[in-house]
């Protein structure tokens, strides 16, 4: 074997990627990431969707059509999966709430209710009723975020603007990294009349540190808060994703960002190593195995054309609905639309199906056929699941 | 009580020009659109100004009002109108003869033409295909209809003219046997007006036969729909025609920062609720392909369908004006207008209005050709150095549209719609068809408090299903990809489906 190979090289740092990289890493393995490009996390709501479809997400799982990907991963592993996670999460200082037996409902940016599971503790006092008092602190000029949708649901609502002298969500989370600027905030706060219970906050409390900044204000004030998720970038989402990276590099683990592969080197039916597009230092990364948690449309792991559907790093054989026509309901409003069935499909060991040519290859997150994340509601819950389990099969491969 | 000489109904190039022409003859007038201006077949079309090339060979006479309104738009709408030229390119296996027929055509029509070889023709524009036999350029431009519409509206309103726009007319008020009114109802707040006129003019586009039917009179039509893909940039910068006889996805129009391409011609049974089908698309996109290679490509962002109106020929009756539109009186106080060209939309304004006058018995001379249209100043878009100027207030990432353009509309009319904020501003016309500015924009128009939060998000329900509708036959590739994500923001992010 080459110096410089690893035990296993992941494609992919989203969740899933992410996931089954610091699994191996606390297997003691060596591990590298190759990603193009930020996943699909810093979009998100940074909230952990298990199975929105339904009330008790781990019951829930069971249920699921033949053929749905978590079928694929043990009870147990699921279970073990999350609380991993949840470990992971708090050593980061991104401490989650939420337990997977039981969804919860958070405030959107419009007053609806988005179902969940597993939160970051900024929102863990989200579930409100539609009597409760709410107070919403919003920011001048805040692009996306307009108090008024979520007055018009919650009838106690009152609400205050505070100018933080920038716009956008990124900006103003930057200014809360500097203790000056959360000291005057605080006072201003401290100065506005607000006889409702809870204060909600669209989620701007710091990019690094949310859950210090989240306390020490909670404590400067002596109120309740909870933080309500908003569009991308979105910055539950961006630290999340910031979290799990560090967990990786913390662990040991090497990082190629900013790096397509251009080729893979094979041997019979072993992938040996790939090349990187964009060399910067290394050109060629080698591995013993590797996972492949490209994701899915967005991230580009799968891409349409015209009559077919195509894996872009392998060139995996793929399963998606035969006929475009139908690959989109007609309503914009329906979930469950046919194309989110597109995906690679795999086997137990969570390695491309039967006629698939690698031995040392295994998939995981979204990019999985017949995951409709979408649909059910279980985008990073899958990715942790699958990315998880995914890491056990291949480290009993490598072992 | 409200009483105006002349009601125009719809608000397309037809009605808009009516409407300035009368303005110019001193004729009071109000002009009823139950959407927004170019809401129909105007909005919906390639905005090609016609050199008449098209039509040089089977319909002389539609070619010859098309050049010469070709001139006179050039020279009245300058702001409205780029001069982008335009060539027809032959490819292998195209005829020959037919060529020459073309360009005989053209002599006689005096559309000014010059041959051109590949190489000159691939200078021009290089992203034809490379194994074209020769191209023939002619003066073809690109109008931006809703610009259009818009312009010959400021001529009507500054000399008195009433506008409704978001105002469906629902009956006809009749008295002894005649028309003498209209019934309106305004569409969000459903209240009811009624306006009252000498003369009612029908220039409803393909709804001119349900309006007839409102005043007893009849107007058999065909209804064709034709559709269009638009590319997320621009491919030319001239348009482009296959030469041969006109036929399906042959001609390529640039406008603004896009391509238009189409179109297809499917017989309908109502002008309502059209859908683009996936075989349309493809049809569009391979012919295009033909003409320009990069068509198998690009990022298509969205479709249209927009619907021509034919009058059937046994109604005719020898009372057309030309072959290209027709004009009819129904003796009852209403005149339909039927048929036509946007590049032609002077000439039928102008003729349908010498109608109307020799029915109030008025003598005044159509000023419409010699005065440049007023408040083109004022439309100079928003040209992308201002826009750069304050980019940390960009609503509108894809055509950098500010906050405050947005404000500055809200401001001026009043909006209503998501898409009158849209055609003044060309918020959302980018690649991901406001599928992010959308929100924003409401979410500022309910701050002003224009409309109220409900208002905007039942209006932001609507245009995201319509939006939908327009996307959906182009998902793949990467407005697929985009398509997913602004699935996730709506329903995964906002719950919006539980509204
Ligand atoms: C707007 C939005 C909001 C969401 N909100 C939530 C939510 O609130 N809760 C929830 O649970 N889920 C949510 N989801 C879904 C969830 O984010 C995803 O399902 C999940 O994160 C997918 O993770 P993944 O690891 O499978 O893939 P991805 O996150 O897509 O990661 C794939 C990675 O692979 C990289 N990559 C792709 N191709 C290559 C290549 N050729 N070479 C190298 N690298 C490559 C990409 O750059 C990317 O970093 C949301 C999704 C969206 C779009
Ligand atoms: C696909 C396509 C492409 C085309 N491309 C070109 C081109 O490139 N160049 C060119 O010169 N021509 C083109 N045309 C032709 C051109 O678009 C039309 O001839 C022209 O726009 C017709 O304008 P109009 O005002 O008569 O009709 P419309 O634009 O259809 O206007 C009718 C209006 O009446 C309104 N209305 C209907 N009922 C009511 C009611 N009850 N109350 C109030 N309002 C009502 C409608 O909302 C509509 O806005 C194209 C046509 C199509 C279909």
């Amino acid at each position: 074997m080459n110096k410089g190979t690893y035990d296993a090289v992941v494609i992919g740092g989203g969740m899933s990627g992410l996931t089954a990289a610091i699994t191996l890493c606390d297997a003691g393995k060596t591990v590298a990431v190759i990603s193009k490009g930020d996943p699909v996390c810093c979009l998100s709501t940074g909230c952990v969707d298990i199975l929105n479809s339904t009330d008790e997400p781990f019951d829930g799982i069971s249920s699921l059509p033949f053929g749905h990907p978590y079928g694929l991963v043990e009870q147990d592993l699921i279970i073990e999966a999350c609380e991993h996670f949840m470990e992971t999460a708090a050593r980061g200082s991104l401490p989650y709430a939420g337990s997977i037996h039981k969804n919860r409902h958070l405030i959107t940016p419009i007053g609806m209710k988005k179902t969940t599971c597993l939160v970051p503790k900024t929102m863990e006092h989200a579930n409100c009723d539609e009597n409760e008092g709410i107070h919403i602190v919003s920011f001048r000029g805040l692009k996306d975020f307009f108090p008024s949708y979520i007055m018009l649901q919650y009838s106690n609502t009152g609400c205050s603007i505070f100018d933080a002298s920038v716009s956008s969500t990124i900006g103003i989370a930057e200014r809360f990294e500097d203790e000056r600027f959360r000291e005057t905030f605080a006072d201003w706060l401290s100065r506005q009349h607000i006889p409702e219970g809870k204060i909600a906050i669209p989620a701007v409390l710091g990019i690094r540190s949310s859950f210090s900044i989240y306390k020490e204000l909670s404590q400067r004030t002596g109120r309740t808060f909870f933080e309500i998720p908003t569009l991308p970038p979105s910055l539950p989402g961006i630290r999340l994703f910031k979290c799990m990276k560090q967990a990786f590099l913390a662990r040991g683990g090497h990082l190629y960002w900013g790096s397509e592969i251009a080729s893979v080197e094979k041997l019979g039916a072993i992938i040996e190593g790939v090349t990187l597009k964009n060399p910067g230092r290394v050109g060629r990364v080698q591995g013993r195995a590797f996972i492949l948690a490209s994701g899915s449309f967005i991230s580009g792991g799968l891409f349409a054309r015209m009559d077919s559907v195509q894996e872009t790093v392998f060139g995996l054989p793929v399963y998606y609905p035969e006929n475009r026509s139908g690959w989109f309901k007609d309503s914009f409003f329906s979930r469950g639309h046919q194309i989110e069935k597109a995906g690679v499909e795999v086997d137990s060991s969570f390695r491309p199906l039967a006629d698939a040519p690698f031995k040392n290859l295994f998939i995981c997150g979204s990019i999985m056929a017949r995951s409709e994340v979408m649909k059910y509601g279980c985008g990073h819950g899958l990715a942790i699941a699958t990315g998880y389990a995914a890491a056990r099969s291949c480290e009993g491969f490598v072992r | 009580m409200n009483v105006k000489d002349v009601i125009i109904i719809g608000g397309g190039s037809t009605g808009c020009g009516i409407a300035r022409d009368l303005a110019l003859r001193g004729i009071s007038h109000c002009l009823i659109e139950k959407n927004d201006f170019a809401a129909g077949a105007t909005g919906a079309c390639h905005g090609l100004l016609h050199s008449g090339g098209r039509y040089a060979v089977a319909d002389t006479d539609a070619a010859a009002e098309c050049i010469a309104e070709n001139r006179i738009l050039s020279r009245i709408g300058r702001k409205c109108v780029e001069q982008t030229g335009g060539l027809f390119v032959r490819l292998p296996g195209d005829s020959k003869k037919y060529r020459d027929a073309f360009l005989k055509g053209c002599e006689r029509l005096g559309i000014e033409t010059e041959v051109l070889s590949p190489t000159r023709a691939l200078e021009l524009v290089p992203s034809l295909n490379p194994a074209l036999e020769e191209a023939v350029r002619v003066p073809d431009c690109s109008i931006d209809p809703f610009r259009l519409c818009m312009l010959n509206i400021v001529s009507s309103k500054a000399r008195g003219g009433e506008i409704f726009t978001h105002h469906e007319v629902i009956n006809i008020i009749k008295e002894r046997g005649r028309c003498v009114g209209v019934k309106l109802k305004e569409k969000l707040s459903s209240s009811i007006k009624e306006i009252r006129g000498k003369v009612i003019v029908n220039a409803a586009g393909a709804w001119a036969q349900r309006i007839a039917i409102l005043a007893g009179s009849s107007l058999p039509m065909t209804l064709s729909k034709g559709s269009l893909v638009v590319t997320n940039h621009r491919l030319s910068n001239m348009v482009i025609n296959r030469l041969r006889p006109p036929s399906d996805g042959d001609i390529i129009v640039p406008n603004e920062a896009v391509c238009l391409a189409g179109t297809t011609s499917v017989a309908v049974d109502s002008p309502d609720n059209l859908e683009v089908t996936s075989g349309e698309v493809e049809t569009v996109a391979w012919e295009a392909a033909s003409m320009v290679p990069e068509f198998e490509d690009v990022r298509l962002i969205r479709t249209y369908a927009g619907v021509r109106a034919l009058l059937n020929s046994e109604s005719l009756d020898g009372r057309q004006i030309s072959r290209s539109f027709q004009i009819i009186d129904h003796k009852n106080g209403l005149f339909s207008i039927i048929g036509g060209k946007l590049s032609t939309y002077r000439l039928m304004a102008e003729k349908l209005c010498d109608a109307v006058m020799r029915h109030l018995d008025l003598k005044r001379a159509c000023l419409t050709a010699e005065k440049p249209l007023e408040g083109q100043e004022e439309l100079r878009g928003y040209p992308l150095s201002d826009r750069l100027e304050s980019l940390k207030d960009i609503i509108c990432e894809c055509e950098l549209v500010r906050r405050s353009d947005v404000e500055r509309v809200i401001q001026r009319i009043s909006p209503k719609h998501i898409g009158d904020i849209q055609h003044r501003t060309r918020l959302g016309m980018g690649p991901c068809q406001g599928g992010f500015c959308t929100y924003r924009a409401l979410g500022v128009m309910q701050e002003t408090g224009k409309v109220s939060p409900e208002e905007s998000i039942e209006i932001l329900k609507e245009f995201l299903q319509r939006r939908f509708k327009g996307i959906r036959p182009v998902l793949w590739g990467d407005q697929l990809r985009e398509e997913q994500l602004i699935e996730y923001i709506y329903l995964g992010i906002l719950s919006m489906e539980s509204y």
